[in-house]
């Protein structure tokens, strides 16, 4: 190599390392360059339509219901005025009480005798309820379960139209036929017995979860210069050290931006305002980098910082988003995930977790949709599921909301990346 | 170039278990897409496992078998520093390789 | 049990491993061939036809673990070993699968008789194993149920 190439080269070097930020300064530690103009994911947002293994996402907008930032829902209503006895048809009525197609139906919540297969068990077993209540009863019950009981989570189901007056007669109809108790041809079949599912596939092993595919991507995408000729590496020389704990203390609260990051988000906007790589939550991209950065931190301690007045009112916001009732089945995150409600509980055949340990494996492989979840992700689908319209990734709910449950998982053990089912 | 195969070969007792796992679609060929199209078949076909390059599993698969398809065998006779090699090929022709020594 | 150090680095270690594995293996040489009309077949006798399988005998030296629910169809764990002497082959069948035969191993010497992988189900339904062993099949059979989900219809 001749000496003119040797001198371009050092000069190189020394611009390379000039573009870095030492990390300190004499007011102490710069702040990490970010953008903070933009969104972090596309815009408009888009619902997915569909997965690698086929799932479809609703494509319904439930603009007329609450979400995590909108009070749009009815109140709660007054029964509809109806002449004469309560009575409909039975055949029907079973037939709703299975139906999946509209919020899962009766039998996702109710072991109804012997019914349906698979019952779930967040609410009582209705298999004796003909011989207990009266058809007037059962259906105020169904149509607005507010008026009996302003602290139930069961969905009102005539209040936001899920069912019309006639479906809930019937309904009420197949109800009052109950009046044996359930037989299970085992415990596996009963809800009450069936075994939690423990996870125990060693998630952390290349050769079991396909996620290892991934992190290989971020890795490179971290070598890898971006528009501007740099790459992550030429700053972070030594990610192992680097980030040895920081995927543990993500999310945190950006003042800059008034709003939590996780690490995701703050991939996006770090990689942006540096390499200018244009890495938007949930690309590919993010994901992989999100789980090679993340992982980096394994096994230390869950420890977010909470402490500053930002922060404070951000965790308030999310402790108080995870009781706001979304959606037309009206659940908020506690009712579905508070083991006093929903949580620890079957819904039909899954399970769904309790608070806390919902947040250390993440982002996740999932298997049953063939692709990686972040967080953000797995907030939308929860959204959806209880028909109401998600928010972007990047909104500041989920931000909120991703703080207070990482709080609830301090000093669990970071395990990234996770794998679910 | 092996980019889509994980395995690992460890000692075990007295023979070896092999652990693969495998970057691949898998898909069936009757999955829509986002505009209603069917998403052309492409699977693995055949996947051979060689013991200093002999073959000792050879795989026929159809589509039901799992995206990123898994598997795990024992090797009785494999020592510490026996290799081990993967290989794979798909209806569409696309292939992949690697070997490993078993640790 | 790896230290997590350990753990920690074989995460992404594999990207800058790329390139100097790689093997060029021609796979023209395998003992059978692939027969579309076995992958494709809709019904699971047809399939084991194809494959010149006309009867087996249901065995309980053929073991097959699979779970007794899953949680998806999408990726349901199976593990077959068998006991019989000189096995050469194993076949997985998903007897309500739209395309039944899942898989054919054939066995050379060398390799214990014992496989795992995991497979599609489309619905809940037996998982059948089939193992070769001097010149005859042997079976056994499963049911794995697949759950139901929950709201998210």
């Amino acid at each position: 190599m001749n000496k003119a190439l040797w001198a371009g080269l050092m000069l190189a070097i020394l611009g390379s390392l000039a573009a870095c930020q030492t990390g300190k300064d004499s007011a102490g530690p710069s702040p990490a360059p970010l953008a903070l103009e933009g969104s972090a994911a596309p815009v408009p947002w888009k619902r997915y339509v569909v997965e690698p293994l086929g799932v479809r996402w609703p494509q319904t907008d439930w603009k007329s219901f609450n979400n995590l930032v909108q009070t749009a829902s009815p109140p709660v209503g007054a029964l509809p005025k109806i002449d004469g006895p309560i009575a409909g048809n039975a055949e029907n009525g079973k037939k709703l009480v299975l139906d999946r197609s509209r919020g899962g139906g009766c039998i996702t919540c109710h072991i109804l005798g012997n019914t349906g297969s698979q019952p779930g068990n967040p609410g009582p077993d209705l298999s004796m309820i003909g011989a207990q209540r009266t058809p007037e009863w059962l259906f105020a019950q169904i149509w607005e379960p507010r008026l009996t009981n302003p602290q139930s989570f069961m969905p009102p189901w005539g209040t936001h139209g899920v069912f019309s007056v006639e479906e809930v007669r019937d309904m009420v109809a197949f109800l009052m036929t109950l009046k044996t108790p359930a037989e299970f041809k085992s415990d596996k079949e009963n809800p009450n017995k069936r075994p939690a599912p423990v996870e125990t596939r060693p998630n952390l092993d290349p050769t079991e979860n396909p996620a290892a595919f991934i992190a290989d991507k971020g890795a490179a995408a971290f070598r890898a210069a971006g528009p501007k000729g740099q790459a992550c590496i030429d700053c972070h020389r030594d990610p192992a050290q680097a980030f040895a704990v920081w995927g543990a203390q993500m999310p945190s609260y950006e003042p800059r931006l008034d709003k939590v990051l996780g690490v995701e988000e703050f991939v996006t906007r770090h990689a942006r305002a540096t390499t200018g790589g244009e890495f938007p939550m949930q690309s590919e991209t993010n994901l992989a980098l999100a789980i090679y950065l993340r992982a980096l931190a394994n096994g230390q301690p869950i420890r977010v910082d909470t402490r500053s007045p930002g922060a404070t009112a951000a965790l308030a916001r999310g402790q108080a988003l995870m009781d706001k009732k979304v959606g037309q089945l009206n659940f908020s995150c506690r009712d579905c995930h508070d083991p006093e409600r929903g949580g620890n509980h079957w819904f039909r055949g899954q399970y769904v977790s309790g608070l806390p340990n919902l947040l250390g494996h993440f982002p996740t492989w999932r298997t049953a949709r063939g692709e990686v979840w972040d967080i953000r992700k797995r907030f939308q689908w929860c959204n959806v599921s209880v028909r109401a319209n998600e928010l972007p990734p990047d909104a500041r709910e989920y931000g909120d909301i991703e703080l207070a449950l990482t709080t609830m998982n301090a000093g669990r053990k970071l395990s990234v990346p996770g794998i679910r089912h | 170039m092996a980019d889509s195969i994980k395995v690992r070969a460890q000692m075990q007792g007295s023979g070896a278990e092999v652990r693969v796992l495998i970057n691949h679609p898998m898909e069936t060929g009757v999955r829509k897409d986002e505009k209603g199209a069917v998403v052309p078949a492409h699977f693995i076909q055949t996947l051979r496992i060689t013991h200093n390059g002999n073959p000792v599993l050879e795989s026929l698969w159809g589509v039901g078998i799992s995206q990123n398809p898994y598997l795990r065998l024992k090797l009785a006779s494999a020592k510490p520093g026996d290799k081990i090699g993967v290989a794979w090929e798909d209806n569409l022709g696309k292939k992949d390789a690697t070997e490993v020594v078993v640790q | 049990m790896l230290s997590q150090r350990r753990r920690v680095l074989r995460w992404g270690a594999g990207a800058l491993l790329a390139g100097v594995a790689g093997l060029a293996m021609p796979l023209r040489l395998l003992a059978a061939e692939w027969k579309k009309s076995a992958f494709t077949a809709r019904d699971p006798k047809a399939a084991l036809t194809e494959l010149g399988i006309g009867n087996y005998t249901e065995s309980r030296e053929v073991l097959l673990k699979a779970p007794d629910i899953a949680e998806n169809g999408a990726v349901v764990p199976i593990e077959v070993t068998s006991l019989l002497p000189n096995t050469s082959e194993i076949l997985i069948v998903g007897e309500k699968n739209p395309v039944p035969l899942v898989a054919r191993f054939i066995i050379n010497p060398g390799m214990a008789p014992e496989i795992s992988l995991r497979m599609k189900m489309a619905e809940t339904g037996k998982v059948r194993a089939l193992v070769k062993s001097g010149g005859n099949y042997y079976s056994s059979a499963k049911e794995v149920k697949i759950t139901i989900g929950g709201c998210g219809g």
